[in-house]
């Protein structure tokens, strides 16, 4: 009983949250993406970054064992997800986004911050911003072809990124106005991102069910296999065993929707993939959380 | 020394959300106002709302004081407004809700937060809410010339008040995940409100400016004293003196423009109010901060 209702706790906020998303556009309210997607990665995250560092305590030794973890989950993803992929003669340019990038930010997050309270959100982070960055130029370089660092130079996330190490490394701490400042923006993160979820899953046009069936469970299977892999590997323990498991197990990012959208990689088929593994995943999840909720406390 | 730093911490999150939201209206991006407003008001507020209530320890009675304290200042305005209001030949009726009913929401509750902790925002929070439901019942009342008691019962805040009132005064906890959501979606209310302000200061411009000048004064000069005065009569100390003080003193709220726009009547300088009071509260803060802290 007492699981049931911290699942519950956990869970529901972000079912709720997508959920309210899902009725924002069928009760065909305007929801400008553009504006929120803006709002939440050019001022939203990078805020929540420091924010969130500059309220936990870490060492920066657990620190840098996650971010090779990470490194190395999202290197594991792209070399399975290229073989399972050729061995099926399916083009690379449209399906290996999806199975390469989570979806961490808007699920990913949330979840680990009411399972493993403020340090499963600093941890989160770096997962998420190592994703943000491999998207920017990898997923970038599958989709149109060629990497622009001038575009992964631009964005405000890798200085947060870069700020918020000094801080921890040098053992800083950000004056009051400012930490007051990121608090409240990065508020804004998960809740806009998650109704941007649910307004997105509102609006996929599915196509193809069978093989989008099929890559979805790759990506979830593949996800949680390499997910215990690299914690057992990194010997991670605690809180960063469960957010590299938690986050490498998430579905397909609603992000690789709309790079197939813009680039014309077969959408439909990257929206059904989309769709079904975030709907496995609100049916695995808790179960998931079952497993790793002990080894944290 | 202290002080200062105190009262930076308190201002520069204001300067920096709202002069975000300045610079991206200025920039000539889209920023949809009526969408992040819906947004905020029929979700984010009504969560924060219900959030920062059951979660502190606010007793009913200093929340019922705060209730009372802010309403006599509401009247209070009311009457002093309609007064000077008459003897300098202005339309009162339109005129009226942009001096008595202030920014009380975007403005007041950061500053509440900051001064004085999440006990200062909850007290902060029952002031919103007093002249938020005020502002769309009697101000668009007075505006518009129709008043109903039906639009008091259309105003979401009173029933997510009543939910965390029964919570408050039975000492209950709402089970985790209601109180996990609540958290989540009330904490974009504050910031996403103060972009907005930001990118409504940009859109709008003054007109007769000596005119919007009077009138910001005296929204914020009588609010101000009846702040002063009211928390003085009434015995209140420490955060609620502070809060009852800055939320009276708040430039006028931007919902006024929309309300004088929809009924054709004034809009453009209740535009210049709008801008000049929360340019005058902006460049006041750290002395306002000085009083109350």
């Amino acid at each position: 009983m007492e699981l049931v209702s911290e699942l519950a706790a956990i869970v529901l906020p972000v079912f709720i949250c997508a959920g309210i998303g899902l009725a924002w556009t069928r009760l065909g309210k305007p929801f400008d993406s553009d504006l929120v997607s803006r709002l939440v990665y050019k001022i939203g995250v990078p805020c929540l970054i420091l924010a969130t560092f500059s309220k936990v305590t870490l060492d920066p030794r657990a620190l840098a064992q996650v971010a090779a973890a990470s490194f190395a989950a999202y290197c594991c993803f792209a070399a399975i997800g290229a073989a399972v992929l050729r061995a099926a003669r399916l083009p690379l340019t449209s399906y290996l986004p999806s199975m390469m990038f989570p979806l961490v930010g808007s699920m990913g997050l949330p979840v680990a911050l009411f399972g493993f309270g403020q340090p499963g959100l600093a941890l989160a982070l770096v997962y998420f911003t190592l994703g943000s960055i491999g998207t920017f130029t990898v997923g970038a370089a599958i989709a149109a072809g060629r990497v622009s660092f001038v575009k992964l130079a631009r964005e405000p996330v890798i200085y947060a990124a870069l700020i918020a190490v000094l801080l921890l490394v040098l053992g800083l701490r950000l004056p009051r106005w400012l930490v007051n400042t990121t608090g409240l923006l990065g508020g804004v993160v998960v809740p806009l991102q998650l109704i941007a979820l649910g307004c997105s899953l509102g609006q996929l046009r599915v196509g193809s069910l069978p093989r989008a069936f099929a890559l979805a469970c790759l990506r979830l299977g593949m996800g949680l296999g390499v997910g215990y892999a690299m914690a057992a590997v990194f010997g991670l323990t605690g809180v960063a065993r469960a957010v590299v498991i938690l986050l490498s197990a998430m579905p397909v990012a609603v992000s690789n929707y709309l790079f197939a959208l813009i680039y014309k990689r077969k959408p439909d088929e990257v929206a059904g993939m989309v769709l079904i593994s975030t709907a496995l995943a609100f049916f695995g999840l808790p179960v998931l959380l079952a497993f790793l909720l002990p080894g944290v406390r | 020394m202290n002080v200062l730093v105190d009262i930076a911490s308190v201002i520069a999150p204001l300067f920096v959300i709202a002069g975000i939201g300045f610079a991206w209206g200025r920039s000539g991006r889209g920023f949809d106002t009526g969408m992040i407003g819906a947004l905020t008001i029929n979700l984010g507020v009504p969560c924060l709302i219900f959030s920062t209530l059951t979660k502190l320890q606010v007793s009913p009675t200093a929340f019922g004081h705060m209730a009372g304290a802010f309403t006599l200042a509401v009247a209070g305005n009311m009457a002093v407004g309609a007064v000077l209001l008459r003897a300098m030949r202005l339309d009162v009726a339109g005129f009226l809700p942009t001096v008595v009913f202030a920014n009380n929401g975007n403005m007041g509750l950061p500053l509440c937060l900051f001064a004085f902790g999440d006990a200062g925002l909850a007290l902060g929070i029952c002031a919103f809410v007093i002249s938020s439901v005020g502002n769309f019942t009697l101000g668009i009342g007075l505006v518009s010339g129709k008043l109903s008691a039906r639009d008091i019962l259309k105003n979401p805040y009173i029933y997510v008040i009543g939910a965390a009132l029964a919570f408050m005064v039975t000492g209950a906890k709402p089970p985790r995940w209601i109180a996990n959501t609540t958290e989540i979606v009330g904490g974009m209310s504050i910031p996403l409100m103060l972009v907005a302000l930001g990118v409504s200061l940009s859109r709008l411009k003054v007109q007769s400016l000596s005119r919007s000048l009077i009138l910001a004064v005296m929204r914020i000069g009588t609010g101000f004293l009846m702040g002063v005065g009211i928390s003085w009569a009434l015995g209140f100390e420490g955060a609620a003196r502070g809060v009852l003080i800055l939320q009276c003193s708040m430039p006028t709220a931007v919902i006024n423009y929309i309300i004088a726009e929809r009924f054709d009547r004034h809009a453009g300088e209740v535009a210049g109010v709008i801008v000049t009071s929360t340019l005058i509260v902006f460049a006041a803060l750290p002395l306002l901060l000085y009083v109350v802290m």
